[in-house]
């Protein structure tokens, strides 16, 4: 799929149709949405025998033209707006969260960066709890985007090292290194990806359309750095535990089948603050900032710091650096 | 006539009263010599105390903060510093920190801020034993692995200050630049933002966080905890393992 392609079908009069306008697939739903619509409505008002009350009906509406939408990147204004109407108006009838999706575009001249302290990091795993709370993670299988790795001092060994550690931290003799997505520049989870469900916006994030994507987990396995997570059950967050501000490509809910990742959490770094890892971290391991400010802390950091990317060999150019004091 | 002197009078009347009230309120030994921890915060100090009291532990707040003069961040921009609204994360330390900030962002009574409610009209005396009495809650860490004694950072004669080594007095807002005498390198990534943390986000207005804020000063080393919960699954290593 490329990402020229228009967001609407050419009009073209020549090779017109009877009703002297092309009607493509997408449309064609669209319009047997509106009849199925109407017929549910009608057998709805007329059958005494259906049980269904008008809030199924309307979720079952707006589940069917929720399942013939488009893929995210070539939607309209007004067809964001409208998806977004729907997914609040489900969150709200099939699950009582009243939520707020963002659709906030990359502001201009920003790439976002990311600098790690492994010097700093007493693997406390506060980022990890923050992320789960902030992105809405399941919470029945346990997902967990960031991973902290104890490592014996000298050595930096992620195969020996270990992240499943359970005792008082920081341990003698020992560091802590923690991974997440390094929203690699040439990510090769994007180009594995069969439906174009995953993408880099302009800003350096590599993100998913969870409605887009058919749950192949292609971008798993070609991920490096275990980036990616799937969901392999309906993930499950307690209503009273849901982060209502919400990001359409980011932590809105997501289903059984798709491929979830970290997106520095764009809904709040579009609106200029911090991930919520870089905020919970109590030892100030965490630097992130614009790559594309040479006055910002990141570029500072990436200047005058002693620093390292992992598997940089790949030359998947992560924009995820580790640094020591 | 009669009225309207009767009107004048008594908005003199008036007048005096609350001239005499406002003076005897501000200047009134009493008030300077007993200060009660919710008389010291302004209005402003009040409402972000109150704002912080609604927040989630972890949480950041925008709080009053002060620019930084000594220092400029990368790009030689200036920044400001203020503190964090964690009770969880900042705990003790937070009790060290600024006066106008720590002030407006403890939703909880002082405990034994300001230090005038003791000491003032007294000599302060420096004896280990009555540290340990008066101030249970200090471990004196720092000062012992380093041979320091009170009077290296307080001021002996006012104890509300902190003495630079150039005899400078500062308040409890400018304690980076206490550090600053002997860390010089930690001030240094600080300023340019490898150390210590940003609050409010990465854009704009470059607000950070000051040394107590994180460091109890007189214990600075950070105390081991327990992390949370483990991942469930430890990793994957391709097929079969």
């Amino acid at each position: 799929m490329s990402a020229d392609r228009p967001p609407e079908m050419p009009e073209s009069a020549a090779d017109g149709t009877v009703l002297q306008k092309r009607v493509d697939r997408r449309l064609a739903l669209k319009i047997l949405a509106g009849g199925v619509a109407a017929g549910t409505q009608a057998l709805g008002a007329c059958s005494p025998l259906s049980a269904a009350t008008d809030q199924e009906r309307e979720v079952k509406l707006l589940a069917w033209q929720e399942y013939i939408k488009g893929n995210y990147r070539f939607m309209t204004d007004a067809e964001r707006a409208e998806t977004i109407a729907r997914l609040e108006r489900l969150a709200k009838l099939k699950r009582a969260e009243d939520v707020a999706i963002q659709s906030t575009g990359a502001q201009p001249g920003v790439v976002f960066g990311y600098a790690f302290n492994i010097s700093k990091c007493k693997g406390y795993r506060r980022c990890v709890e923050a992320c789960i709370n902030e992105n809405n993670l399941d919470r029945q299988a346990a997902t967990q985007y960031i991973r902290i790795f104890e490592m014996e001092d000298g050595v930096i060994d992620l195969n020996e090292a270990d992240a499943t550690f359970q005792h008082e931290v920081p341990a003698e003799g020992h560091f802590y290194l923690g991974t997440q997505c390094f929203q690699c520049a040439d990510p090769p989870c994007v180009k594995v990806c069969p439906v174009g469900a995953t993408w880099q916006e302009p800003d350096g994030i590599t993100v998913v359309d969870y409605d887009w994507c058919i749950g192949c987990r292609y971008c798993v396995a070609a991920c490096p750095y275990w980036a990616r997570r799937f969901n392999w059950s309906a993930p499950e967050v307690p209503v009273e535990e849901v982060n209502p501000n919400q990001h359409y490509l980011g932590n809105r809910a997501r289903k059984v089948g798709v491929v979830e990742k970290c997106t520095f959490c764009i809904h709040r770094t579009r609106q200029g603050r911090l991930p919520a890892c870089a905020e919970a971290c109590p030892t100030g391991a965490r630097v992130f900032g614009n790559l594309l400010d040479p006055d910002s802390e990141i570029r500072w950091v990436l200047a005058n710091k002693r620093i390292f990317r992992l598997k940089e060999d790949l030359k998947t150019e992560p924009r995820f650096w580790y640094f020591t004091d | 006539m009669s009225r309207a002197r009767v009107a004048v009078a008594s908005l003199i009347v008036v007048a005096v009263v609350m001239a005499s009230g406002c003076r005897g309120h501000r200047g009134g030994r009493r008030s300077a010599r007993s200060p009660r921890a919710d008389t010291l915060l302004s209005p402003a100090e009040s409402a972000a105390a109150a704002l912080n009291a609604t927040r989630q532990p972890g949480a950041l707040a925008t709080v009053p903060a002060a620019p930084v003069e000594l220092w400029t961040g990368p790009g030689k921009r200036p920044f400001e510093v203020a503190t964090r609204t964690s009770e969880e994360d900042a705990g003790h330390a937070r009790r060290f920190g600024s006066i106008t900030l720590q002030t407006a962002l403890r939703a909880r009574p002082l405990g034994q801020y300001p230090c005038t409610s003791c000491h003032l009209g007294r000599k302060v005396v420096m004896a280990e034993k009555r540290i340990a009495d008066a101030h249970q809650n200090v471990q004196p860490e720092h000062p012992k692995r380093t041979g320091a004694l009170c009077s290296t950072c307080h001021a002996a004669d006012n104890v509300e200050l902190l003495a630079l080594e150039n005899g400078e007095r500062v308040t409890l807002d400018e304690t980076y630049r206490l550090c600053a005498q002997c860390h010089f390198a930690q001030v240094d990534a600080w300023a340019d933002g490898a150390h210590g943390k940003r609050l409010d986000g990465w854009q704009g207005r470059r607000v950070v966080m000051v040394c107590p804020d994180c460091h109890d000063p007189h214990n600075p080393t950070v105390q081991p905890r327990i992390p949370f919960r483990a991942p469930r699954i430890e990793r994957t290593r391709g097929h079969g393992k």
